[in-house]
């Protein structure tokens, strides 16, 4: 992949994310949090499956940290 | 186990408090629920191409998960996790330049065949306006043994809109290589890590939220492979990053969209940016199908060399193609089906790493990738059970 392509990709994905952040922070009743409390939208919807792929990522790659557990030990081979 | 430069930042020593909170007031669980997941991770053999001596199989793993959540009395909760892996397989155990001028992989001779066991035991305490929580964690393996535990609190504040979280850890690993004589390793080596995390997570509106965190790592003492021939890295690392979560609910798909981003930077001069998208799709009230994609980058460590000049001695070095520069690309699909208190899991992920990937693939070292990078699949099956 080109690094142009690439480098595009990266500054779109930022920006949807910085774009959520900046689309207003509205006042929102404790009875108007519903939504926010469904399953899918826990910042850790899934914490053991989290947890192995960040080992397995930690194992694969150099860089760690950063969000939820990365497992103990040395990393996988 | 073959030891790795990224000394491990343990279970406990890594359970960071963000992303296991929102911005809301939290309430002590009132339902128990117990967890269990095993899966199969399965990497690509080696290449023939690349191989110059030893078994092409790389590793396989079979990892069995169980997390047990447990309220205790009206404002306490206790979490256990635990795991097993079973590993067997072969890794690379260092690169050299053929006349060609590729670069040729020598792996380890033999098939190795270990396990690994850790648990991770955390409480947590409820309180009017936030949280305090702590954990302890240990992990086994015949050549690494690692102990760690740490501290967390949560605030909320702006009517429960805004939580302030933050972190301490600290990790300590024991590392004696198997065979240490025969082949020349070190033995009884340690290596240690602190650990701060800082988090804000905002309420943006009914249907989103957002976390932004900072987390600084020091660690010291032994950061070298033992398992890889004049792997030879600093004796401390700091690595710092910074991670951006969103979350966003659209009513007229039934979905959730989670946007995750990393910007990791570290001592040993390695830059790398993750972004990871998943897309949580409803259908009906009890089947969800989730897609993901996650593309990684990272630039090579100041060290790094891709192949081995044996008419040189350099006071650091490694051809561990983990410290190299290239980017990954991984595809994920999982279901979930949830039955009364029941929930079924299945999840297949394929991963594939190559130097063309890098955002700066131009300034690969050497002018030669290294051809250790890995592939993988990985299955899993879960069941969790409320009660």
């Amino acid at each position: 992949m080109k690094f142009s392509v690439m480098n595009k990709l990266i500054t779109l994905a930022v920006a949807i994310i910085l774009a959520g952040s900046l689309s207003a922070c509205t006042p929102v009743a404790a009875w108007e949090r519903g939504t926010l409390a469904r399953p899918e939208m826990a910042l850790d919807a899934d914490p053991l499956e989290t947890t192995l792929n960040n080992h397995i990522y930690f194992s694969k790659e150099a860089s760690s940290g950063g969000n939820s557990a990365s497992g103990g030990g040395c990393g996988c081979n | 186990m073959k030891s790795r430069t990224l000394l491990a930042l343990t279970a406990s020593a890594m359970a960071l408090p963000g992303l296991t909170s929102q911005a809301r007031a939290d309430a002590a669980p009132t339902e128990s629920i117990i967890s269990y997941r095993v899966s199969s991770y399965q990497e690509d053999d080696l290449p023939l191409v690349h191989r110059l001596a030893g078994s092409r199989e790389r590793y396989d793993i079979d990892v069995h998960q169980l997390r047990l959540l447990l309220p205790v009395g009206e404002s306490y909760s206790l979490t256990l996790n635990s795991s097993y892996e079973s590993m067997s397989g072969a890794s690379p155990w260092y690169a050299i330049r053929r006349i060609d001028g590729s670069a040729g992989i020598v792996m380890s001779g033999a098939t190795i065949s270990e396990q690994r066991r850790d648990l991770n035991i955390s409480g947590r305490k409820y309180l009017e306006n936030g949280t305090l929580g702590a954990n302890l964690a240990v992990s086994h393996e015949n050549d690494y043994d690692s102990m760690s535990g740490g501290f967390d609190a949560e605030r909320h504040f702006n009517d429960n809109l805004t939580t302030l979280a933050a972190g301490l850890s600290y990790s300590s690993d024991e590392i004696d290589p198997s065979d240490a004589e025969l082949f020349n390793r070190v033995t009884d080596e340690s290596k240690h890590s602190e650990s701060v995390f800082m988090s804000v997570s905002q309420i943006l509106n009914q249907t989103s939220v957002i976390q932004t965190g900072l987390n600084i790592t020091h660690l010291s003492g032994y950061l070298s492979d033992p398992y890889k021939l004049n792997d030879r890295r600093p004796d401390s690392r700091t690595q710092t990053a910074w991670t951006t979560s969103w979350r966003k609910y659209l009513a007229g798909a039934d979905a959730a969209l989670h946007a995750d981003y990393r910007y990791f930077h570290d001592s040993f001069g390695i830059n790398s940016h993750t972004i990871d998208l998943n897309w949580y799709q409803n259908i009906g009230a009890s089947l969800q199908v989730i897609p993901g994609l996650r593309y990684y980058t990272q630039t090579e460590a100041d060290f790094f060399t891709p192949t081995l000049n044996f008419a040189v001695t350099l006071p650091l070095q490694a051809t561990d193609y983990r410290l190299s520069n290239y980017g990954a690309v991984s595809g994920s699909l999982k279901l979930q089906w949830q039955v009364q208190d029941f929930t079924l899991s299945l999840s297949a992920e394929r991963y594939h790493a190559n130097s063309d990937y890098a955002i700066n693939h131009g300034a690969i070292s050497d002018g030669t990738q290294s051809p250790a990078l890995v592939s993988f699949n990985r299955y899993s099956f879960g069941l969790d059970f409320q009660f």
